[in-house]
């Protein structure tokens, strides 16, 4: 009864968007639900254990490549005899709208049949708990991308209803919000005017630009995972924590530790270990981190940009990587045993930062040609004029805003799943009335509220 | 379950003190003063309110309102007589001047650049158009036949709509009404309401305010708007007359048509018009998070204004 009323919801909620595209979810849901079956009845057999993985793994990729990626292939084709001089009508290009979340939620039930393959979990044979665990609509759309073994043994079982974890859960949706309302929202009119104009502005506005992005697309992803999470904990369930302060990363690899943690552990575990992960020879080992960061850039979209994307983290990976510092962080945070960094500490922060901000004109920008531009903007056309928003926007508002934030993120730093640990009740409550007067303050009316990694 | 629902709603009423607190605090929300009908069917604001009005996107704005005697925003009162030279200006928020403080509006700088002990009276209220302002010289005859000159106001695109002044009772009646009068007093109620997250609660009870005034396009649709705006005009003009010798439309040329103005010269009715010194002017003349005057605007205006007063010699006019 739990699931059933789960289940509507979830298809009521998608459905509220484009109701054509439930055949799909529901495709996708039948399709993994008599694979995984199959692939568990064949026990001995390991060709058609196969046979049925591989069967799983072409209907979802191919439901991503049409939906996603089959203009992007054309256009590309079409590009390439363009460059040796022959000129083709496209007319290959279709008219087609993007499932909102197709790459997430194909992802969880690619893993479902992978985990039955790799022999981790059993398939179930309750369908509607199955769907369910495909649909489940607080991540639906936008992830975490949980794992079976996480997710479906929750939805499987009864539900009761727990008092700390409803407040937990609200806690978090409290949180999420503002992410999302105070920081990406209120920052978003900035950074599209900065991207949308970068050829009229001083390299020191398109700095600010792409830093501003860093925290807006922060707020916006992180923002929403807490929320989706914090949702689902009202209905009993946990998921996996998708963000883990990720600003406060010392390197690139503890940044991918940090950031999207749900999509990088999907790639570690289903594409990087199988090819051999770092057990492998060092060629290898750079060659498969390769193929990962490639492989995360195209998941996020059909565009060159978010290749190149990959392909940057790649680079910026690989001297991690071959020195040997790739793990060196995974279980500590940023001032492990003491109240402040040491200076060292803020130097590899500041440092990863930056890594990762550079990286992001490539994220944001809508072609490789604006890519460059903007960069070369950056290096070759250095000048600094204040910057004043069309709009009239007070940017010291937006300044303090970002130190407040970098601050209260810090001191929370080291437990994501709950932002307002303080002791006093009182200390939270003045927090809790300070952070809705925020949403107040920053509310922009005008602003296109929907969330950035609803297009992937 | 029923203890954390208890909490919930103890925590959530708490907070709405708190925030109302702070909204007040911080004055975040923005002063609106009464508005009512006189006995003459004139709408105006109820006389003696002062207060604050924040604008701006970000409420970055402040400035401080007074209203006198007349029900007017202005720092005098208005006293009219045959001693003395006044000018009376009439329009909309442009001259009501809610965006600065009231003793740096566009009729103390008019004041400052005539001198002479000449009185300028702004005679603004958001929302007036050539038929409030028209109606309101006929209303108001012995003080206007005692003001020496008048100076309307005129926003082409939106103040020509009707031609016939029928006072807005309606509009009225709903700001008395309960419930805005509880979102005046609930200033948190109040703030929330003018930043817009209470739009998508007003659309679901069914408050339609769709903006019908562009609905028209096309350039037949154009010329007919013309045509219709001169009309309203000339009737407004046969119902409410019009003193040529003393009465001055403020207007910008950019966005006047063109039949307008040529009415104008044609049947000896002075404009102003601002629109050269807004065009040549080297920094903003409007505010960046609306389209109202900013203070180098009002600048502008006062000085183009005053230089009009002083090359048609205006003491000696009467």
């Amino acid at each position: 009864m739990q699931n059933m009323f789960v289940l509507i919801a979830s298809y009521l909620f998608y459905g509220l968007w484009d109701w054509r595209f439930l055949f799909l979810i529901f495709g996708s849901t039948v399709v993994d639900y008599f694979i995984g079956i199959a692939i568990h009845r064949e026990n001995e057999n390991k060709k058609a254990r196969k046979f049925f993985l591989w069967g799983s793994i072409l209907f979802n990729v191919s439901l991503l490549g049409f939906f996603k990626y089959y203009n992007f292939f054309a256009d590309s084709f079409l590009d390439m005899f363009q460059l040796f001089g022959y000129t083709i009508k496209s007319t290959w290009t279709l008219q087609i709208i993007l499932p909102v979340g197709i790459s997430f939620y194909t992802f969880q039930t690619m893993s479902y049949s992978l985990d039955i393959y790799y022999r981790r979990i059993k398939p179930t044979r309750d369908f509607l708990s199955f769907a369910t665990f495909v649909a489940f609509f607080p991540q639906l759309v936008a992830g975490p991308i949980e794992r079976a073994s996480n997710l479906l043994g929750q939805i499987t079982s009864k539900r009761t209803f727990n008092a700390n974890q409803t407040i937990e859960g609200i806690k978090l949706i409290l949180w999420g919000l503002f992410k999302k309302i105070v920081i990406a929202d209120s920052l978003a009119p900035i950074v599209d005017d900065i991207f949308a104009n970068y050829g009229m502005y001083p390299s020191t506005t398109l700095i600010l630009g792409v830093t501003l992005f860093s925290f807006q697309v922060y707020g916006d992803f992180s923002g929403y995972s807490d929320i989706a999470i914090g949702t689902a904990k009202l209905f009993g369930i946990e998921l996996m924590s998708n963000f883990k302060f990720p600003s406060f990363s010392r390197n690139v690899a503890e940044y991918w530790q940090r950031w999207h943690v749900s999509l990088s552990t999907w790639f570690r575990h289903y594409i990087y270990i199988p090819l051999g992960g770092s057990r492998v020879s060092k060629l290898k080992s750079i060659r498969n981190i390769c193929i990962i960061f490639l492989v995360s850039g195209f998941w996020h979209g059909a565009n060159w940009t978010f290749i190149f994307w990959g392909a940057f983290h790649a680079l910026a990976f690989i001297p991690v990587f071959l020195m040997g510092r790739n793990t060196i962080y995974k279980n500590t945070v940023i001032g492990e045993n003491s109240m402040l960094p040491s200076i060292k500490e803020v130097g590899q922060v500041l440092l990863t930062f930056g890594i990762v901000t550079f990286s992001r004109i490539f994220f944001r920008s809508k072609s490789l040609t604006d890519s460059f531009s903007f960069i070369e903007r950056i290096f070759f056309n250095f000048s600094h004029e204040p910057y004043v928003h069309p709009s009239g926007y007070r940017m010291l508002d937006f300044y303090i805003l970002i130190i407040v934030f970098i601050v209260y993120e810090y001191i929370i730093r080291k437990d994501e799943r709950n932002p307002f640990s303080f002791k006093s009740k009182y200390l939270r409550f003045f927090v809790y009335t300070l952070i809705i007067l925020a949403m107040l303050l920053f509310y922009d009316d005008g602003v296109n509220r929907s969330f950035i990694y609803f297009q992937f | 379950m029923k203890k954390i629902l208890l909490k919930f709603i103890v925590y959530f009423f708490l907070m709405l003190v708190c925030l109302e607190g702070l909204v007040r605090v911080l004055h975040l929300y923005t002063e609106d003063p009464p508005r009512f009908i006189d006995s003459y069917g004139v709408e105006k604001r109820v006389p003696n309110h002062t207060g604050y009005a924040v604008t701006g996107n970000r409420n970055q704005n402040y400035s401080k309102f007074s209203i006198n005697n007349s029900g007017f925003n202005s720092h005098r009162e208005f006293t009219p007589s045959k001693d003395k030279i006044e000018i009376a200006i009439i329009g909309d928020s442009f001259i009501e001047g809610f965006h600065q403080d009231f003793d740096d509006s566009l009729g103390n700088k008019i004041e400052d650049e005539l001198k002479n002990n000449i009185e300028v009276y702004e005679y603004g209220y958001a929302g007036y158009d050539m038929a409030n302002q028209m109606h309101l010289i006929h209303a108001y005859k012995e003080d206007f036949e005692k003001i020496d000159h008048i100076v309307l106001y005129l926003n082409y695109k939106s103040d020509l709509g009707r031609s016939e002044y029928t006072p807005n009772t309606g509009r009225i009646a709903m700001l008395s009404s309960l419930l805005f009068k509880l979102r005046d007093n609930i200033k948190l109620l109040s703030y929330t309401s003018k930043i817009g997250i209470l739009d998508s609660f007003k659309k679901m009870l069914g408050e339609n305010n769709k903006d019908i005034s562009n609905t028209i396009e096309g350039e037949e649709a154009q010329i007919e708007k013309e045509e219709l705006f001169l009309n309203n005009f000339k009737q407004l003009v046969k119902l409410y007359g019009f003193d040529n010798n003393k009465t001055h439309i403020l207007l910008d040329s950019r966005k006047t048509s063109a039949s307008f103005l040529n009415y104008c010269k044609e049947n000896g009715m002075s404009y102003i018009d601002f629109s050269e010194a807004f065009e040549e002017s080297d920094s903003p003349t409007t505010l960046v998070y609306d389209k109202h005057w900013n203070n180098n605007g009002r600048e502008l205006i006062a000085s183009i204004v005053s230089e009009y007063f002083i090359t048609r010699s205006l003491d000696t006019v009467h």
